[in-house]
């Protein structure tokens, strides 16, 4: 489903079988998706690089380290938009999922002396867990309501932490042991996290689960009325999330955080609000908009703190202000860019790449765009507004008059 | 990529006082709850590689390996919540040591450059200050500072690492010289100059109480300690030990979570076990708590460590809700515990309106004891400062600061004890103008005053 | 020695009224203009942050109240006007919109105070016995205010024509632009009224506990749980969830632990969902 309009197969058309060999023909890539690909190979042989300079930028261990935890980051986000992108049914905390992976392996290690080997796997299957239970009260529940309880839950945990401090270390911390040391073993660890999300989320957006999850996001009844169970792949896709989510928090704990972990960098409100950010702005139900969203916020985050510049009316250096010039920035971006910035880009190069092909006289397309976007068609409703369009229904049928009847 | 906060610099010598006084008189409360950049990052603990564009080694600018001669520029690095007082203070005694010696003839003639690295008070922020400005070719040959044990803890690894001497100033946890015991050769790099650590500020505390509790009419006496690091030892401390040797009842002992907001079911409950006083630990939390108290007007006293009250303008910050609280604190303004204490507390006030806390005077102390060492040993090559902070007696502003040597119980830490340094007991009390000042109560050496009970208790 | 139940029963009874005061705005925008508004909060924040403002100025703290409340609502106003209008067709956008909008409002005062817990004297001193406990008077009198408020507002909304207005179209926008009824106006008006009544509510709150950059969270929470418990959009359900609430909290808290301050709402807030998302008080609407 990759490059085409979302319009669904006429009765005439053959529904295009696409092998795997199909998907991955490298031949048939577009510039973007190159582009892209040159982007991972560069992080895949970074470490390599430590020493070199360029553009004044020196590859060190700093640098490694910071691209670590923006990797980590595009992964918690990716795991947002895997289920909140295409299930449309928007998570207010995911941190949850971060936060139950990191210290279900954290406190079974620090507690009971598990090894990492087993904690590790152990926090992932909690946090899936903790998909299959938050997935079904959305299974009940109309969009704002699940929404609320997803906002709440990650809250109930900390003040739970603050219950038990002995064992989860309260508010302000546990420390564990770490699974590697030095910048490059993280930066192995968070690249191989990185890249095996990426590629998976992909595989299953992009495959027919992935047409299924978009298609029920688009329209539920109608998937039902095809006689499939959506709540099946609703649930599927949250325990995917969690899995995945629990699986990068974990792998964070232990790697990047070195072996620390408090509700800060985890399980806060911050983190879930974060995450979503990144991916509405880099352009939601997108996989890759998620991953690119996040890795530029997080190094935005990172080195806006340490431009050395002062705001010019109140005197204040942009040190001290970051966060709050990061929020306003956001609402900028979220009120002008909704559909996100990757989508916007992909659009324009269709576009463009349209416009040219009618100039040559047609042609054969370009080959199916590998990847890059969530099936969307300017003109047509994002996929943004496509969500907001459900989430205002079953609004109005939880309020009892807002909108027509009465 | 070492953060140079040197913002009142700019403009020569004079410092930019307003925002040095917004500096010093906001304060953040915690890190933990979210104000800090979430997944702040951090370097994990051994960078196995040189670390820096090109260098071999640990080698940056000024430290050798190979020793040799004191370098034209010496670098330390001061560490804490720059938005907090107890930060600030370290963060501007550092400054201000640092423009004394500048002004004679720096350290062995080399100017000094501080390095300020902003904490947030979050271990995770912490470590990637640190780890900004121990990299590259502008390293620093020193650090010191840090308010808070957790963050201590999340560095002692880079600090080994890195094997650059840290001075801590702020951070009272037994854990770090336990580090020294297990493994010494790695991490003998860290000493603590201020406070005393947490097992002996326990230990004062029952000084006190052995000392006053009578006096103050104190019988029946409920502990309150902020859930951090640094009460565990404290708490064990009271609870072994107080009734015994001040012979008082102890009612309850309560680990206060940080975030609690409302203290009004807690004081209820205090008020029926009918306490006389709320013997508290209370550092990164402890405003609300008084507040409260104080409008509240319960009957009992309040105090022990509080570390928010022990800021000069507390009182007024809080309308007064402050009188009559009393805390430990490592000296005050007035207090003579050595002859630098209080020409250093008004150089402080003159440089940044506004009198330190006790983590300046301990950061003072440490630069001071730093260039010491330094001269001493002709270098600033790591091993060779330890070696001459281990045999140093220095009088600081906070007492005459020695360490513990290796084989003892909390090695590289700072002595405890009357010819050591052991902290005064200060209390709140109003003239009859209504002017809050902080008056020593105790040890009778620099007592100024005695204690009083709040104004609504008979 | 257990606290005394006249004790616990007080309390809830005082802060009941406070948290009441909190919710009813809540419940309002949300009832009548379908907006989750996650800046309430921030509203609040506001509000204690003027107070403060106001008496280090040498202003009475029983004078900052009004005033305030003004300057809460304005900042409302603007904030609907301004941006959530805007994207009124996206639910989606006016939640993050609002969300975020509540993150800089709370960055604004960071940046500007700090995160020290900053202190607003009560609007009086001194105690009070009642029934041989002892009571802050500035309860007492907070108590006294939110039910006038409280109850000021159930007037309006029945007896006032703006009121029934309001009313009006919160039970049905196309049935109210029937009857003349301008739905903006009327939204707007309600935004004054709510962001009022949070600017108010965080004055209190300032008086009972301290101020902070943050201190709007814990409300906005409780907001939730309560409005969700007694029913969105109803007015009489959002005091008696405050109640419930309030209950709830103070059980907890005395005879459980102090640590599970606030949770014990949320808890409700997730069981309530889960059950029975319409409240306890189903889609009745407010006294109609």
């Amino acid at each position: 489903m990759g490059g085409e309009t979302s319009e669904a197969p006429t009765a005439d058309e053959e529904f295009e079988e696409r092998t795997l060999t199909d998907i991955l023909d490298p031949r048939g890539f577009g510039w973007l998706t190159r582009l892209g690909l040159f982007g991972l190979l560069l992080l895949a042989v970074l470490p390599a690089l430590q020493g070199y300079g360029f553009l004044g930028i020196v590859v060190n261990s700093t640098l490694l380290a910071n691209i670590t935890g923006a990797m980590f980051f595009a992964v918690f986000a990716m795991s947002w938009d895997m289920q909140s992108g295409y299930t449309g049914e928007i998570s207010f905390g995911h941190g949850l999922f971060f936060g139950v992976g990191g210290y279900a392996s954290a406190i079974l290690q620090a507690q009971m002396g598990l090894d990492l080997l087993v904690t590790i796997p152990l926090g992932m299957f909690a946090a899936g867990i903790a998909g299959l239970l938050i997935g079904f009260p959305s299974l009940r529940l109309q969009g704002p309501y699940f929404s609320l309880i997803t906002l709440v839950t990650p809250i109930i945990i900390i003040g739970l932490f603050r219950f038990a401090p002995d064992v989860t270390g309260g508010a302000t911390g546990l420390f564990t042991e770490t699974l590697t040391t030095g910048a490059v073993e993280g930066y192995v660890v968070a690249l191989a996290l990185f890249l095996g999300a990426l590629v998976l989320f992909l595989a299953i957006t992009r495959s027919d689960a992935g047409i299924v999850l978009t298609a029920i996001r688009e329209d539920e009844l109608a998937v039902e009325a095809a006689g499939l169970n959506p709540a099946k792949f609703k649930l599927f896709s949250f325990v995917l999330s969690g899995l995945v989510g629990g699986l990068a928090g974990a792998l964070f704990v232990h790697t990047y955080a070195g072996g620390f972990v408090a509700p800060s960098d985890l399980l806060a409100l911050v983190v879930s609000i974060e995450v979503i950010i990144a991916s509405i702005i880099g352009g939601i139900g997108t996989i890759t908009g998620a991953a690119i969203g996040g890795l530029f916020l997080f190094l935005f985050r990172v080195y806006i703190a340490q431009v050395d510049l002062t705001v010019p009316v109140i005197g204040v250096p942009i040190g001290e202000i970051y966060f709050l010039l990061f929020t306003v920035v956001t609402l900028v971006v979220l009120f002008f860019i909704p559909e996100g910035v990757i989508t916007r880009i992909l659009v324009r190069t269709r576009q463009r790449a349209a416009a040219r092909e009618e100039e040559d006289g047609g042609g054969g397309g370009g080959g199916p765009d590998l990847a890059t976007d969530g099936g969307w068609t300017e003109g047509e409703p994002s996929n943004l507004e496509r969500i907001v369009a459900t989430f205002t229904e079953q609004l109005r049928a939880v309020l009892p008059g807002f909108g027509d009847d009465p | 990529m070492a953060n140079d906060g040197n913002r009142g610099r700019q403009d020569g010598t004079s410092r930019n006082a307003s925002s040095n006084r917004r500096r010093f008189l906001k304060a953040t409360g915690l890190g933990a709850t979210g104000l800090t950049a979430g997944l702040a990052g951090c370097t994990s603990p051994s960078d196995g590689d040189g670390g820096d564009g090109g260098d071999g080694g640990g080698g940056d600018g000024g430290d050798g390996g190979s020793g040799g001669g004191i370098p034209d520029v010496i670098r330390v690095g001061a560490l804490g919540p720059a938005e907090a007082p107890f930060g600030a203070s370290i963060l501007n005694s550092a400054e201000l040591a640092a423009e004394e010696m500048n002004a004679n003839d720096g350290i062995g003639g080399a100017d000094v450059e501080i390095v300020t690295g902003d904490t947030k008070d979050d271990p995770g922020t912490a470590r990637q200050r640190y780890s900004e400005m121990t990299s590259g070719g502008e390293a620093v040959d020193a650090t010191l500072g840090i308010f808070g044990s957790e963050q201590l803890l999340a560095l002692l690894g880079n600090i080994a690492d890195k094997e650059t001497v840290h001075l801590t100033a702020g951070a009272a946890t037994p854990e770090a010289p336990q580090q020294l015991k297990e493994d010494f050769e790695r991490f003998k790099y860290w000493f603590r100059v201020g406070p005393i650590n947490a097992t002996f500020l326990g230990d004062s505390l029952i000084q006190y109480a052995k000392n006053r509790f009578e006096d103050m009419g104190w019988e029946r006496v409920a502990f309150l300690a902020e859930d951090y690091k640094w009460t565990e030892p404290v708490t064990a401390t009271i609870n072994n030990r107080l009734e015994d040797e001040a012979g008082v009842t102890l009612t309850s002992v309560r680990r206060i979570a940080e975030g609690t907001e409302d203290f009004s079911p807690i004081y209820d409950q205090l008020e029926s076990e009918n306490v006389d006083g709320a013997f508290t630990s209370l550092a990164h939390i402890g405003s609300t708590s008084l507040v409260q108290w104080a409008k509240q007007q319960r009957p009992f006293g309040y105090g022990g460590i509080h570390v928010p009250t022990q800021l000069p303008s507390y009182y007024a910050a809080t309308e007064g809700a402050a009188i009559s609280t009393f805390s430990q604190t490592t000296a005050t303004p007035t207090s003579e515990v050595t002859g630098q204490t209080i020409p250093y507390a008004e150089a402080y006030n003159e440089a940044y309106d506004g009198f330190p806390v006790y983590s300046g005077y301990s950061a003072y102390d440490a630069m001071y004891m730093l260039k010491e060492a330094v001269e001493s040993a002709g270098t600033v090559n790591s091993d060779d400062i330890v070696a001459e902070l281990e045999g140093l007696s220095y009088t600081g502003t906070s007492g005459q600061l020695e360490f513990y040597g290796q084989g003892e119980e909390f090695p590289h830490d700072v002595k405890y004890g009357p010819e050591f340094a052991e902290g005064v007991y200060f209390q709140w009390q109003a003239d009859s103008e209504g002017n809050g000042s902080q008056q020593v109560i105790f040890p009778d050496s620099l007592a100024t005053s005695e204690y009083q009970s709040p104004p609504w208790v008979q | 020695m257990a606290v005394s139940p006249v004790t616990v029963g007080v309390n809830v009874l005082l802060l009941g009224a406070l948290y009441a005061v909190v919710a009813i705005g809540f419940t309002l925008i949300f009832g009548v203009g379908g907006i989750l508004n996650l800046a309430h909060g921030a509203l609040l924040t506001v509000g204690a942050y003027t107070a403060y403002y106001l008496v280090n100025a040498g202003i009475p703290v029983w004078v900052t109240v009004p005033i305030a409340g003004i300057v809460a609502a304005t900042t409302g106003v603007a904030l609907y006007k301004g941006m959530l209008k805007k994207v009124a067709d996206n639910p989606v956008s006016v939640l993050i919109l609002s969300l975020v909008a509540g993150l800089i409002v709370e960055q604004v005062f960071l940046v500007l105070e700090g995160a020290q817990p900053l202190v607003v004297p009560g609007i009086v001193d001194g105690g009070v016995a009642v029934l041989g406990t002892d009571i802050e008077l500035n309860r007492l009198i907070v108590f006294a205010i939110s039910w006038l408020v409280i109850g000021a507002l159930f007037l309006f909304v029945n007896e006032t024509k703006t009121g029934q207005a309001i009313l009006a179209t919160s039970m049905s926008r196309k049935g109210a632009a029937l009857v003349g009824i301008d739905a903006d106006r009327v939204f707007t008006l309600t935004w004054v009224v709510a962001a009022g009544l949070a600017g108010i509510a965080g004055v209190f709150l300032a008086t009972f506990q301290t101020v902070t950059p943050l201190m709007g969270r814990t409300p906005l929470l409780l907001s939730f749980s309560i409005v969700v418990l007694g029913g969105l959009g109803s007015i009489r359900g959002s005091v008696i969830g405050a109640y419930l609430i309030s209950f709830l909290d103070q059980i907890t808290v005395q005879y459980v632990s102090t640590r599970l301050a606030g949770v014990s709402g949320l808890v409700v807030l997730v069981i309530v969902l889960l059950v029975r998302p319409e409240g306890l008080f189903g889609r009745e609407l407010t006294e109609g």
